[in-house]
This record gives structure tokens, C-alpha cells and sequence, in this order.
């Protein structure tokens, strides 16, 4: 039976191990930062992009 | 927030007017990333294989087994997170939901072995994401939009694309940077400490628990009137299972079963057949990247488009190009089929998801929404996970993916007919003017406040 590991992004099941050990090392390959950088960077979006929504809303309720 | 029942806009009671970014669009942020946050994590899932290989000494086959569970625990739980919605509020279920999801995702930090790892996610946060699916997440949509109810939808499903390119390579880089526990114990704490409370505070299951109402208009009746009369659709009834009795939810759940049979033997088999083909995994690493980007912009296109046209018309459309997709499969040789393939199939991958949740709400109207498409959503899932298993004995028994991709062009072109013989114009709240008094939705809605 075929491993059921393995998708293209849809929905949400997990993404394939080795598509993804490909499309790490061209991601690496093409913006070249450390793993560090990559953290902060990506967990900068993450938390950012809640707090964004929340202080708008509360602008708005504010009028 | 109920008591803000003037609008959030400062409008006049009485007067019908719009000013400034519609509430509804906050909903849909925030919705967005639960979305975002909830899909990401399931995915990240792929990234840790290998270390969990390593650490526990198991195969992949092995941690296989917590992915598979998850697939079909997520399929069976839509139903039934889609009636609680129904019965008490997609708020209350979206953030219980991330609530649990958020905690049982820390919890994996602490996992030792595979069946701890069954057990918080083949279980426990694979149901709890079927409560952050279009089973609900669609429903507070459907409620709170109308008139672009296709693009609105469209935005908050392409959270999940977006959630698979941030969070995925955020687990993957805090995997390498400080292990799989801190990777776990991150997400589930980042959703933990900011999507709950985005959700608590800006969430609402009905624009009438802001004074609005749906597409945001501000309310003609008092300022403290609760808006209690909202058109439902043609095909509305009392009880959920007399839905059931009409050819519409037969045809849209026939044709989202299809959906999830191509999609998830696409995604299982994809590697595996470009390996047939002689096709390096970089190669499908780049054709997965272009399909995603193609992905994200057709789904917007798309949802822009079925506020404009007939939606079972682009379904059906959507359907066929999909068909097209697995034809260049089998036709086209293998590094001419791949690029084909993603540039194709990109553009139909998520585009039925809006066009299904909108169409369910537009016929059925949103009372009984959770329920009816909590069971198309699981059609999709657990015809997605039969498929995936008959194209791997099939694979096995002919060496080949032709007979399988070409029965799947087969059940796409059926899909696209069947999409389009859906009679919109007589079924659809878009074009068939609901009596006052008929088949309308008198009882007040689910509020937050209840």
C-alpha cells in the first residue's frame, strides 16, 4: 500500500518528507539565511499578523 | 458586543449605508489564520517524519499509521463539528476547537512514542481541526456574507495555503535550529497565546451580534432590535435530514467525493509517480512550488468570479480542467506531463471548496449549513483516503499510473456534468426571490451572547 505521507498542499494533510527535503534545500539555495534567521523571520509573520488584525478591530470599535 | 448595536460604523439608525472596511472582513482574518495556524501544523507534520524515524527507531510505514488516523478522524468529525455549529455558534466552536488543537499540539512535545503520537494526532488534533475547517469556519462566512460570499470564502481557504508556506517552513527551520519538541511546543503555543484570543475578540457568529446585518448593512429596525429575519435558501427546511430528500446536496457531495479522490491520490502519489517517470524529487520539489503559486491566485480568481457568474457553471468548469490535468498525465510524457500538470491542475486545486461552501449556502441557506456541508467534507476526506489505497494496489499491480489517473479524468468529467446540471437559477437564494413568510429562516440565530 503507498505511504500515506505525502501532499501537495491541500487541505490538511502532511506534507511529503522528501518533497519537502527538496524544497528546503532550494529555499536555502535561493535566500542563502541561517535557520536562525529563517525562525525569526517566519515567527515574526506569525505573530505579527494576529496582533495587526486585533489592534485594527479595536481602532475600529474605537471609531 | 452585542450592545454596539448602532453599527460598528457610527451609522445613523434607520438608514441602510456602508462606511469604512465591513466587520465582516476582520471575521475573515481572523478566520483566516486559525486557518492559517490549524492547516500549517497538520502539514508540519511530513517535516518531522525523519527525526521521529530516527529517535524512536520506527519506520516510515509506522508513523504512517498517526497521519492515516488523522486523515479519517478529520473526515468523520466535520459532521458533527458542523451540527454544533449549528446548534450553538461557529464562535463558540472555532475557539473551543483551537483551544483543544492548541494544547494537544504543545502536548506532542512531550510524545515518547508512535502511539502517543496516535493518540494526540491522529485523535485528538485531527478532530479539533475538523473544527477549524469550512465546516464552520464556512458557516460564520455564509452568515455574515451574501453578495460576496464566493470571494470571501475564497480568501479565508487560501489561508491554508498560506499556513502550509509559513508554517511549515517555520517548524522545519525550529527543527533544525532547536529540536522537534521546542518546534511543537512553539506552534501550539504561538496559536495558544494569539489565535484564541484574536478569535475571542474578534469573531462573532452573526453580524446581527454587531448590530449588522449580512454584507453590512446596518440594520433598518430599532438600534436595539436583534435582527431575527434572515432569507435562507430556496431549499431550506426545517430538519437537516429532509435536505437530504433534494437533488442538490446529492450533486454538490458526488461531486466534492470526486474532489477528494483526485486531489488525495495526487498528493499521495505525486512523488511516487514522478519517480516512475524518471523525474528528480527537485524537479517535483519546483513543479510543487509553481502549483502552489498558481493555486493561491486561481482559488482568489475564482471565488471573484462565482460572485459574478453562476457558480455551478465555474464548478463545473473547474471540474473538467482538473479532468484535463490527469489526461496530460497519461497522454504527455513524463517531464512534459509534470509542468503540465502543475500549471493545470494548479489552477482548479482548491477552487471547489469556496464554490461548494457557497453554493451549499446559497440553496440550503446557513441553518443547517454546518451539518450539510460537515457531510460533503466528509465525503471528500474519506473518498480521499479510499483512493489513495486502490491507486497504490493499483500502481503495485500494473507498475503504471495510467489506469488510475485515467479513471480519475473519467470521475472528473462525470464531476463537471454533474456540477453543471444543477438547476442554480431555480435553486439558488441569488436568483430566486424567498417569500416573506415562505421558505425564510424566522428563528433568531445562534448568538454569542446566548
Amino acid at each position: 500500500m503507498a505511504n500515506p505521507l505525502g501532499p501537495l498542499l491541500h487541505h490538511s494533510e502532511p506534507i511529503d518528507p522528501d518533497l519537502w527535503e527538496s524544497l528546503a534545500a532550494k529555499i536555502d539555495h535561493v535566500l542563502g539565511l541561517s535557520p536562525g534567521v529563517m525562525v525569526l523571520f517566519l515567527g515574526a509573520f506569525i505573530v505579527l499578523f494576529p496582533l495587526v488584525v486585533m489592534v485594527m478591530v479595536w481602532r475600529k470599535r474605537r471609531g | 458586543m452585542s450592545g454596539d448595536s448602532s453599527g460598528l460604523d457610527g451609522a445613523e439608525p434607520g438608514r441602510s449605508q456602508k462606511k469604512g472596511i465591513y466587520y465582516g472582513w476582520y471575521v475573515i482574518a481572523a478566520l483566516f489564520f486559525a486557518t492559517f495556524v490549524a492547516i500549517g501544523a497538520r502539514q508540519g507534520f511530513g517535516v518531522f517524519v525523519k527525526t521521529w524515524e530516527q529517535d524512536w527507531g520506527v519506520t516510515t510505514a509506522t508513523i504512517s499509521v498517526a497521519a492515516a488516523t488523522g486523515w479519517i478522524v478529520n473526515g468523520i468529525s466535520q459532521p458533527f463539528v458542523g451540527r454544533l455549529t449549528d446548534i450553538y455558534g461557529g464562535r463558540r466552536v472555532v475557539v473551543l476547537s483551537l483551544l483543544v488543537m492548541s494544547i494537544a499540539t504543545m502536548g506532542i512535545s512531550l510524545v515518547t512514542n508512535i502511539y502517543g503520537l496516535i493518540a494526540l494526532f491522529g485523535f485528538v488534533i485531527s478532530f479539533a481541526s475538523g473544527g477549524i475547517s469550512p465546516a464552520t469556519t464556512g458557516v460564520i462566512v455564509a452568515r455574515w456574507f451574501e453578495k460576496k460570499r464566493g470571494v470571501a470564502m475564497a480568501v479565508l481557504i487560501s489561508g491554508g495555503s498560506v499556513g502550509g508556506m509559513i508554517v511549515v517552513p517555520f517548524l522545519s527551520y525550529v527543527l533544525i535550529e532547536f529540536g522537534w519538541q521546542t518546534a511543537w511546543l512553539m506552534i501550539g503555543g504561538l496559536a495558544l497565546a494569539f489565535g484564541v484570543p484574536l478569535l475571542i475578540i474578534v469573531v462573532r457568529s452573526n453580524p446581527g451580534d454587531m448590530g449588522l446585518e449580512i454584507d453590512g448593512e446596518v440594520s433598518d429596525k430599532s438600534p436595539d432590535a436583534r435582527i431575527v429575519v434572515r432569507p435562507v435558501g430556496p431549499k431550506f427546511v426545517e430538519k437537516w435530514r429532509d435536505s437530504l430528500n433534494s437533488k442538490p446536496i446529492w450533486q454538490l457531495s458526488i461531486a466534492y467525493f470526486v474532489c477528494g479522490i483526485t486531489t488525495a491520490s495526487i498528493a499521495v502519489h505525486f512523488v511516487r509517480w514522478a519517480v516512475s517517470e524518471d523525474i528528480t524529487t527537485g524537479t517535483a520539489a519546483l513543479a510543487f512550488g509553481v502549483l502552489s503559486g498558481i493555486n493561491a491566485c486561481g482559488v482568489l480568481a475564482i471565488g471573484l468570479l462565482s460572485d459574478r457568474w453562476q457558480r455551478k457553471n465555474l464548478l463545473g468548469a473547474v471540474y473538467l480542467v482538473r479532468a484535463v490535468a490527469f489526461i496530460s498525465l497519461f497522454v504527455l510524457p513524463g517531464p512534459i506531463a509534470i509542468w503540465a500538470f502543475a500549471v493545470i491542475g494548479g489552477m482548479s486545486w482548491l477552487a471547489t471548496v469556496p464554490l461548494t461552501a457557497s453554493l451549499t449556502a446559497d440553496v440550503y441557506g446557513v441553518r443547517n449549513l454546518g451539518t450539510l456541508f460537515g457531510f460533503a467534507n466528509m465525503a471528500h476526506q474519506l473518498g480521499g483516503a479510499a483512493a489513495v489505497m486502490l491507486f497504490g494496489w493499483a500502481f503495485t499491480a500494473w507498475g503504471s499510473y495510467d489506469v488510475p489517473f485515467a479513471v480519475g479524468a473519467a470521475t472528473l468529467i462525470a464531476a463537471g456534468f454533474v456540477s453543471f446540471s444543477i438547476r442554480e437559477k431555480q435553486h439558488s437564494v441569488r436568483y430566486v426571490q424567498v417569500p416573506e413568510g415562505g421558505a425564510v429562516d424566522i428563528t433568531e440565530p445562534v448568538s454569542d451572547e446566548s
